[in-house]
């Protein structure tokens, strides 16, 4: 173990209820081990857990708040503008994490150093602003109520420029939504696991970085070379250009046609009325510009402009996939300006679009089954496809204004207020589903049940290699997947870039391990790289598990196992508790966790 | 022939390639703040990304402001000479359009050179939103661009090979015109 350089080696530590920051050395041991991202926020998480005697309520000002980008953040190879936002998840209760793409990361490392660590309460609404290495925090109540977009404009006025960055929570993280995000560069996300609610709980505004120190490399012409050929296979890939046109809209038709769709609170799997929401009608007439996210040449990002019609003037970064299925067929909208409009209201509000299109859509299919009533719904009936209404509701919500006030705490609390709709709501651990239908797949099911912030699907992507190549699959292929996906997805994390190059373009994860060795000096080879984010992934489990998770929680949502795909290619598949079971305890012998599901030695995963 | 940088905003992603290549180029470091081209962003109003450089100004202002006489035009290039330099930055404010940088860890303004004549910026801008292109071919972007959104093209469809094409066209001479 060698590390040469990569890293300034310090982490910034903010007591925000002290009003004091300080600068912590990080040790060689702990950067070669945790590498950077999820890993550091894993290891620090874990520690403050157990300085609190495992006892923390999310909410809480002991919970702690790390926000760190990785060893590759900003630096010259493809796609390196990811941070890692970590801390004890006030949707599910157990680990989260979220990844935020733009240049935020990038801004922070500049400044010096490699990871932010933000704990207690500031006593009024306040930005943390780190300028270069200096720190202050300072007192801004008139933000309160901004929207993110407000918000950003407001601190860059203050502070006299544009020039810099700014994470910023809206109203919903200020008035604790669970599923709260956190917002920079005008419309990237942190989306998922409530991290803006986490903000909100400190009285923390924004995170505001100015930067401009060089990002350490050992190797910088080596690394030149390496990227230029990864740049190079890229914009030689047949799809390159079609990434650059469409972005992540493209999954639209896709999904749709291979039957994994949400559809009417996942109720069906294809939309009839796909070809309006879809990315040809994106580029038709909406789409304005391209968004990239820092030295990313794929461009996935849109930004997309309403020109005509009652939503006239809509300006959206987005929507990306996730947003426009969730937003769109899961809750029968089949008009692009209204999904564009709802996607900026939830920007706007500093709102997770996949949290809230599952809620909402629960919501109308509560009503259409008469689960919740007129009364339940403040006198404002809801309907499949009725946008109006939909965007009235995802605004009471972000307020917590009547019904909004209990779907603002998630789906478990919504089935705790009306117990009938457990079969209704999609969640695991809390986490409301992504826009991938696991029925169709039960790699994807499992990927789900086992992920380690609920059931998102950044830990495990499964589903389109399984519904490709996957009919014969033995249960031990479907294992192997889910265990690789889990373990390298999560390494693209902790170096801090996207994994889009990798699952998309196929660019191989060798690439990355050569990027590694040639900005660290740190002689680690993949697999070397694969066991410490395998370690990080055990460490995971060992917090959850000591939160109270185990076998009976790495479960699915009622409707995957008894209600069949109305519609489509996937028609009439649901999850077998059978096979899904067996996957499970396979899953778990292979991890070498117990039949419980728990590690063998969790404080094993957490030394030093 | 002196060749320009062209910018096509319209193109530009914000992925600031353009600022890493430059840093390395220049100053052998990793650092988008250590380069002559800037990616700005403006959101939501107006939706813009636009990088900034030089554009090697046939009357600069850069070095109208110079005290020292350090910025000098030269086949077609405003070129710094360090020697003379006093490092005043008088430069990076005068410059109307901010293409002009300093950096604390940088002695001299940061100023585009266009790498000796094959600038890094434009080879390995992703979108093609960068152009190296000779002074008099300046503002063809725009010009065909403003041709194909003329409002009053005509359009007929026809049949060819048994696909369905168009044609569009602008007619001389009538009446709306």
């Amino acid at each position: 173990m060698s590390i040469r350089s990569g890293y300034h080696e310090k982490l910034l530590h903010v007591d925000l209820t002290e009003g004091r920051s300080e600068e912590r050395r990080l040790s060689e041991a702990f950067l070669d081990r945790f590498i950077g991202g999820r890993g550091f926020g894993a290891k620090l998480v874990w520690d403050n857990l157990a300085a609190h005697d495992y006892k923390i309520d999310p909410m809480g000002a002991e919970n702690l708040l790390v926000i760190a980008p990785g060893p590759l953040t900003g630096l010259y190879l493809p796609s390196s503008g990811k941070c890692s936002l970590i801390t004890l998840s006030p949707a599910t209760g157990i680990y989260g994490d979220s990844s935020i793409g733009g240049s935020f990361g990038v801004e922070l490392r500049q400044t010096g150093f490699d990871a932010l660590a933000v704990a207690g309460r500031a006593p009024e609404l306040s930005f943390l602003f780190i300028d270069d290495g200096e720190v202050t925090i300072q007192a801004m109540p008139e933000l309160k109520g901004k929207s993110c977009l407000e918000t950003e404009g407001l601190i860059k006025e203050r502070l006299g420029t544009h020039e810099l960055n700014v994470a910023s929570i809206g109203p919903a993280g200020e008035n604790g939504i669970r599923f709260a995000c956190v917002n920079a560069d005008w419309s990237r996300n942190a989306g998922r696991t409530g991290m803006g609610a986490v903000m909100g709980s400190k009285n923390l505004k924004a995170v505001v970085v100015r930067g401009s120190r060089d990002l350490p490399v050992q190797d910088i012409s080596g690394l030149r070379r390496e990227s230029e050929k990864a740049y190079a296979y890229m914009s030689g890939h047949k799809y390159f250009k079609m990434w650059q046109r469409e972005g992540l809209m493209n999954v639209m038709e896709y999904a749709n046609a291979h039957g994994f769709l949400p559809t009417h609170n996942f109720k069906d799997a294809t939309f009839t009325r796909i070809k309006n929401i879809n990315g040809d009608t994106m580029l038709a007439s909406y789409k304005i510009s391209d968004s990239a996210c820092f030295s990313c040449s794929m461009c996935c990002g849109n930004v997309c402009l309403v020109k005509q019609g009652k939503y006239m003037g809509t300006v959206t970064e987005g929507p990306e996939y996730e947003s426009c299925a969730m937003l769109g067929s899961n809750l029968g909208v089949d008009d692009f300006a209204a999904v564009l409009a709802a996607n900026r209201l939830c920007d706007e509000l500093g709102m997770d679009t996949i949290s809230t299109g599952n809620l909402v859509g629960a919501v109308i299919e509560g009503y259409e089954k008469g689960i919740l009533s007129l009364d339940d719904l403040d006198g404002d009936p809801l309907t499949w496809g009725d946008d109006e209404a939909i965007l009235r509701l995802i605004h009471k919500i972000g307020r917590r204004e009547g019904i909004g006030d209990a779907l603002a705490d998630g789906s478990a609390a919504l089935v705790r207020r009306w117990p009938d709709m457990d079969p209704v709501v999609l969640q695991v651990k809390g986490l409301e589903q992504s826009a991938y239908d696991s029925r169709a797949a039960s790699s994807m099911a499992l990927a789900y049940a086992t992920s380690d912030i609920g059931a998102h699907h950044t830990r495990a992507w499964t589903i389109a290699k399984e519904l490709e190549e996957g009919q014969d699959w033995s249960d031990e292929q479907k294992v192997d997947l889910v265990i690789y996906h889990q373990t390298l997805r999560p390494l693209f994390d902790m170096l801090g870039v996207c994994r889009l190059p990798w699952i998309e373009l196929g660019l191989n994860e060798r690439h990355y391990a050569n990027f590694y060795q040639l900005v660290t000096g740190n002689e680690l080879t993949l697999p070397d790289l694969l066991e410490r984010s395998n370690e990080v992934y055990n460490l995971t489990r060992a917090v959850n598990a000591r939160l109270g998770m185990s076998r009976k929680d790495d479960i699915l949502p009622y409707k995957v196992y008894a209600c069949p795909v109305q519609t489509g290619p996937t028609a009439g598949r649901i999850i077998d508790r059978e096979e899904f079971s067996r996957l499970l305890s396979l899953y778990y012998r292979k991890r070498g966790w117990n039949e419980d599901g728990l590690p063998q030695s969790p404080e094993e995963s957490a030394a030093p | 022939m002196p060749k320009k940088i062209a910018v096509i905003p319209e193109l530009c992603s914000g992925c600031r390639i353009c600022e890493l290549v430059c840093s390395m180029e220049h100053f052998g470091v990793n650092n988008p703040k250590k380069s002559a081209i800037r990616v700005v962003v403006t959101y939501p109003q107006p939706v813009a990304r636009m990088p900034i450089v030089c554009s090697q100004c046939g009357f600069p202002a850069c070095a109208e402001a110079c005290p020292v006489d350090a910025l000098k035009q030269r086949d077609g290039l405003v070129v710094l000479d360090e020697g003379e330099c006093i490092s005043c930055m008088k430069c990076v404010e005068a410059c109307p359009f901010g293409a002009i940088y300093a950096h604390a860890e940088v002695d001299h303004p940061i100023k585009c050179d266009l790498c000796g004549g094959s600038p890094q910026c434009v080879a390995h801008c992703p979108k093609a939103a960068l152009r190296l292109i000779p002074e008099q071919a300046l503002g063809e972007a725009k010009r065909i661009s403003n041709v194909l959104s003329y409002a009053h093209m005509k359009e007929i469809v026809f049949i060819e090979e048994g696909k369905e094409k168009t044609i569009q066209y602008a007619e001389i001479g009538k009446e709306e015109l």
